[in-house]
């Protein structure tokens, strides 16, 4: 629920309930004047009999207009005091309320019982009327309180939904700080400071870490350009034996290893720090089907059977991280099917799919993308294989997904 | 043929001295910007090895000098960084190839002799071993005089050899060779061993000897020894 979806909920319930005890209250004493008002009009009307009595020794003649009756007859009790009633219309022909007035006077020593009723139908009317009128005020005011309401709360929180757009935008590494607008409201000021202090910092420990993984790769180059030279140079010696010649053999893959592990790392730096900026438009079958090539002698030897079904399309890539993420996808399906096993590549307008007949089954697509993962039992793996596809298609704009259906699993890139 | 090995790594430009060095090339050393420029002012070398990252300079600006003087010295750019941008620099600014660290000798020494030779290119860029002698341009084979017919690989393998003759060359810097980075190590030496097999009995059927020893499941050595 919106902040101020809920602060008008709590104000319109509020209002609501202010306003009905109001027009409830105000009915009441509306009604309580009025009827006040008509008893009044016919207390006067009592007087003008007794004194009409007292002149005449006689009854008036009972006149009855429209909205207004006056009876009389003969009673055994008297009445001491005048009594009150709102009754139901006394022609009862119309239904209608009249207010009726009771009194009882001796007329020549004989009690007689008058009645005067006055209709209360224009009081009716007239309260009817306010009360609507009310209601309609009401509905009125809570309606353009609403709109207004709306209008302006949009208004004030618009700097606070630009700030979150602008943080949603924001990726960490990619050197474009938001920029947020200054607002005339403190607390979004307050708000926009503290992320910018808070992006800033997170930036510059980002960089920090990535200039330090890089220089740290960097620098292993050397050493390890010193061990593979010097082990270039051992071997040279004719007098190693065949026990020698196994350690040495062993420190060249280890060093195979390490090589390559820290060129991956030096590879993700650079995608990271976005060197491959240069973008073309890739003839990407002629790319798959050039790299399909390369790979051929490996498949072969692996007995692995190939189908592949290619669409001509072409996809805005950078071409090195182009041929990097089929090698590496190329790579990952001949490694993980077993010998004999099969693999299909599928390329069509928006979705490149390569698959291979699994050995084992479902991978875990959590920690199938991240680095250093080792899927089972290729140990001889680094595990940044995946990641580097992610990372190059995450730069690129594109997207990769994994899937496991009937004995295989799916790779695919979405353009 | 003269070769300046310029690395401020003694350990690294000791064991390319100690590889190179031959009946073939005739190897110098220096170790830091001043002893090179000092060295190229003032002798002329069929190959400079050159490090980027030298203490007291680029290795950009030796070969910026270089190319003052008219020089026609090759250069091989060698770089711990593998970038694209260095690469580009380094091959705009008239290097004629580039490596980057850590590589293998017998790659080194394969990319010292190609430049060497495209350097001292005469009308025919013919290459001999023995009764072997290849056309580099044509990229054909010839075995005393009878044309032979290798794939693309054992073309790439016999050139390596003959550019790495008399020394052990590991398998692992044959697979790169061959492959690149792309494939998995251990897949590649069974490729390795049936490319120099197919090699090996189709220049013994021209009636060359066979040159190829195998060295303890290391490596291989192409000699006539």
């Amino acid at each position: 629920m919106k902040l101020f979806t809920r602060y008008l909920r709590i104000n319109l319930f509020a209002t609501l309930v202010i306003f009905l005890l109001a027009s409830i209250a105000f009915y009441f004493l509306l009604w309580y004047v009025t009827i006040g008002q008509v008893d009044e009009d016919l207390k006067i009307e009592q007087r003008e009999i007794v004194s009409y009595v007292n002149k005449y020794h006689r009854p008036p003649e009972p006149i009855n207009v429209k909205d207004q009756n006056m009876s009389f007859e003969t009673s055994h009790e008297t009445i001491l005091t005048r009594k009150f009633s709102t009754i139901q219309s006394p022609s009862k022909t119309e239904k209608e309320d009249f207010r009726e007035i009771r009194f009882t006077l001796p007329i020549n020593n004989q009690w007689f019982l008058f009645r005067v009723s006055k209709s209360l139908e224009r009081t009716q009317i007239m309260n009817r009327s306010i009360i609507i009128i009310s209601i309609i005020t009401i509905v009125a005011i809570l309606a353009v309180s609403l709109l207004i309401n709306r209008w302006q709360l949009g208004r004030l929180w618009k700097p606070f939904y630009s700030t979150l757009e602008n943080v949603e935008k924001f990726r960490i590494g990619t050197k474009r700080t938001p920029k947020f607008d200054t607002s005339s409201i403190e607390e979004f000021n307050l708000l926009n400071t503290t992320l910018n202090h808070f992006i800033q910092d997170a930036e510059k420990e980002y960089s920090l870490l990535k200039e330090f993984t890089e220089n740290a790769s960097h620098e292993l180059q050397t050493p390890l350009a010193i061990v593979r030279s010097t082990l270039d140079v051992v071997i040279q010696d004719e007098k190693l034996s065949e026990s020698q010649s196994n350690a040495l053999q062993t420190a060249y893959l280890a060093i195979q290893k390490m090589s390559k592990l820290n060129q991956s790392l030096l590879l993700l730096n650079k995608i990271d720090n976005r060197q491959f900026s240069d973008i073309t438009s890739i003839d990407f079958k002629g790319l798959v089907e050039q790299k399909m090539n390369d790979w051929q002698e490996l498949w072969q030897g692996r007995n692995l059977q190939i189908t592949a079904s290619l669409e001509s399309t072409s996809v805005n890539l950078n071409e090195q991280l182009a041929e990097i993420l089929l090698n590496n996808l190329f790579s990952n399906a001949a490694r993980h099917s077993a010998e004999g096993g099969s693999i299909y590549i599928k390329l069509e307008k928006e979705v490149f799919e390569i698959s291979n007949s699994a050995s084992n089954g479902p991978l875990d697509p959590e920690k199938l993308f991240k680095r250093f993962s080792k899927g089972g039992q290729a140990t001889d793996q680094h595990g940044l294989g995946l990641s580097i596809v992610k990372q190059i298609t995450e730069v690129s704009g594109k997207r990769v997904a994994y899937r496991y259906a009937e004995g295989k699993h799916y790779f695919s890139i979405l353009f | 043929m003269k070769v300046l090995i310029i690395e401020d790594e003694k350990a690294l430009s000791e064991s390319i001295f100690t590889y190179l060095n031959s009946e073939q090339y005739v190897c110098e050393i220096a170790s830091d910007f001043r002893m090179a420029m000092d060295k190229i002012s003032q002798y002329d070398y069929a190959c400079i090895i050159l490090d980027i990252n030298l203490p007291g300079g680029s290795g950009l600006d030796i070969l910026k000098e270089l190319k003052l003087n008219h020089k026609a010295d090759g250069v091989l750019f060698i770089s711990a960084r593998n970038s694209l941008d260095d690469r580009l620099r380094g091959l705009n600014s008239g290097a004629d190839d580039y490596l980057t660290k850590p590589f293998h000798l017998s790659e080194l020494a394969a990319r010292v002799s190609a430049i060497i030779r495209r350097k001292s290119f005469d009308g025919n860029n013919l290459m001999k071993f023995e009764e072997i002698q290849l056309d580099l341009t044509e990229k054909t084979v010839m075995v005393n005089n009878r044309h032979i017919e290798l794939t693309r690989k054992e073309y790439d393998l016999l050139l390596y050899f003959i550019s790495n003759k008399n020394k052990v060359i590991n398998k692992g810097a044959i697979a790169e060779h061959l492959w690149g980075d792309n494939m998995d190590m251990a897949d590649s030496y069974d490729f390795i061993y049936t490319h120099i097999k197919n090699l090996r009995k189709k220049l013994i059927q021209a009636g060359a000897r066979d040159y190829v020893k195998s060295v303890y499941g290391m490596g291989y050595k192409f000699t006539v020894r």
